[in-house]
């Protein structure tokens, strides 16, 4: 059957060229569609919550102003700012302090835990139950009991705000060290790299999407934390937390918002700042970019 | 029993092969896989997955292996790399066992998806293979990463990342890395079964231009009769439940093979031989 033949002769160059043109065709939309992601402030993007922000700023003032002992209005609180920008600096600093120190050391001593876990998983066995206790105790209860242990100085506060950092972290660099492409992983052992190659150039560098999903939780999570210190050692007087708790006795209702602006806006600052760290380090990580 | 056993699989270990695919096709060269039984636990009991399996591939020869789904193709591979171990038999690779051969990384080895490392260049992920277990590579004939990616024509994307290249771009990345550090051995998983039918078909014809000129053992795990045809010198048909080797087809067509070799008449002829043998194997499911 010559004729067959050659017609599947033809179709087989056809398919060959077309498969070149295929291949190229994809390149170059590959590389637009990279170049699309840089381009990203669209009218689309920030005009709806700059509304839906507009709108419930609207409200707060319309009710503020008919109920000024139930909270304050935009100007009061912007004029006690601007009153004693002092007080509220030294009282940030202290707060910003024990969330340094405090996330900081419970972050690497969570990730080094997590390291150490899933090398080896008798550790895991071992302290996972003692980590989940740690957890599920509220962090409000034991404040005021670690007050009593340490005293009213800083250590209650850095250790507070460690232990609610603690697990997000811990559970979450577990789960990215964990997360190895097996086919990777398959390939790493055929060639026998060792433990620690396997680590270094595998895990280590695959867990970080995880890491930073973890401290997008921990880092909020960090101010709970030094604040619910403070206010249990209120009498210490230093700390945004303090300071709501003194203003709050006295009903001081401006210093009380202001100090919680400045909370929110150190909260909003830790995950701008981590969304810019983490275009930065992990430009290659689309999986996360999804999901966040 | 109607598994067919050609003289080269029970060839004694102390005969040379075949002469056929390699002029120094020794006892101690490429893959000598001998008397394979691997079972999986299922429910209370084991499932029988390879029975018995037997095959060699010389050095710098190039063997296939195709058969149905589940007849265990991709886990005699994976026993072979040393991913897995076998219940029983033996796995040979250049004279020495397993364990031996991957501490000298003798073996290169192509999963079915490309497995490179997001975060690293085209470049330094071909790299990686000569970076990873140094000094087993030290005393071997280390290619040029940029030049084994040149001829792989990604010459223009050693400075990309993976996610900026296409899934076939992305294969021959994987296949780079695995000639990179010379092993003496090549397992490829159905390096092609995630692309299109077009992107395949110029993957394979790549595959081969390189290999022609860099002769290594392959096994090469498919499921395409045409894939299996225009790359092997030999291809091994599988049957199912328990794996076994059914055939084993020599091809015999000239080489170097290429784009034209699809026409001849002579490749027709192993493709429908082959189909035969795996309409056979394929039976039962339709009885």
């Amino acid at each position: 059957m010559p004729e067959i033949r050659d017609e599947l002769a033809l179709e087989t160059q056809i398919v060959a060229e077309a498969g070149r043109g295929i291949e190229r065709d994809r390149e170059s939309a590959i590389t637009e569609r990279h170049g699309a992601r840089t381009s990203r402030l669209r009218v689309g993007t920030w005009l709806p919550p700059l509304i839906a922000f507009a709108i419930a700023a609207g409200i707060w003032q319309w009710y503020a102003h008919g109920h000024p002992y139930a909270i304050p209005t935009f100007e009061a609180i912007w004029k006690s700012l601007k009153s004693q920008p002092g007080l509220y600096w030294s009282n940030f600093l202290t707060t910003l302090k024990e969330i340094v120190i405090g996330a900081g050391g419970g972050i690497i001593i969570a990730f080094l835990l997590a390291i150490l876990m899933a090398e080896l998983p008798v550790f895991e066995r071992a302290l996972m139950p003692l980590a989940v206790m740690l957890m599920v105790t509220p962090v409000i209860a034991i404040a005021p009991a670690l007050v009593i242990a340490f005293g009213f100085g800083l250590f209650p506060k850095y250790l507070l705000t460690g232990i609610i950092v603690f697990f997000p972290m811990l559970v979450n660099s577990l789960a990215g060290l964990r997360a190895v492409d097996p086919g990777t992983r398959d390939v790493f052992t055929t060639l026998h790299a060792s433990r620690w190659e396997t680590f270094r150039y595998l895990r280590l560098p695959g867990s970080l999407p995880f890491v930073f999903a973890g401290l997008r939780i921990a880092l909020p999570l960090s101010v709970v934390g030094a604040t619910v210190a403070e206010f249990a050692a209120a009498g210490q007087q230093s700390g945004l937390g303090a300071l709501i708790e003194v203003s709050a006795s006295q009903v001081d209702l401006p210093v009380i918002w202001a100090s919680i602006a400045i909370l929110c806006a150190l909260g909003i600052a830790f995950v701008v700042i981590l969304g810019v760290i983490h275009k930065r380090v992990l430009w290659w990580d689309h999986g996360t970019e999804q999901r966040t | 029993m109607d598994r067919l056993v050609t003289g080269r699989e029970s060839t004694p270990a102390s005969a040379p092969g075949s002469t056929e695919a390699s002029t120094d096709f020794g006892v101690d060269g490429g893959v000598r896989i001998d008397g394979i039984v691997k079972t999986f636990p299922a429910g209370k009991g084991r499932n029988l997955v390879l029975d018995d399996v037997s095959l060699t591939i010389g050095r710098g020869e190039f063997v296939s292996l195709i058969g149905p789904s589940g007849c265990g193709k991709s886990t005699i591979l994976r026993i072979v790399a040393g991913l897995i171990p076998a219940d029983s038999g033996r796995v040979v690779i250049d004279g020495e066992a397993v364990e031996a051969a991957t501490r000298e990384k003798a073996i290169g080895l192509v999963p079915q998806s490309p497995a490179l490392l997001p975060w690293r260049t085209v470049l330094k992920n071909v790299e990686l293979a000569i970076q990873v277990n140094s000094k087993a590579s030290k005393e071997r004939d280390l290619r040029n990463s940029e030049e084994i990616l040149r001829s792989f024509g990604l010459g223009n994307a050693l400075h990309r990342h993976p996610a900026q290249l296409s899934g076939g771009m992305q294969q021959r990345v994987a296949i780079a890395r695995a000639f990179v550090f010379d092993p003496g051995v090549l397992l490829m998983d159905e390096p092609f079964s995630a692309l299109d039918e077009l992107t395949r078909d110029q993957q394979r014809l790549g595959l081969l231009r390189f290999w022609q000129s860099n002769r290594k053992a392959v096994l090469f795990v498919t499921h395409s009769v045409r894939e299996a045809v225009v790359l092997s010198d030999r291809i091994v048909v599988m049957s199912t439940h328990p794996g076994r080797v059914k055939t084993v087809i020599d091809v015999g067509l000239a080489r170097p093979r290429g784009e034209e070799g699809y026409e001849s008449a002579g490749f027709r002829k192993v493709e429908s031989e082959v189909r035969a043998v795996l309409r056979e194997v394929t039976e039962p499911t339709y009885a």
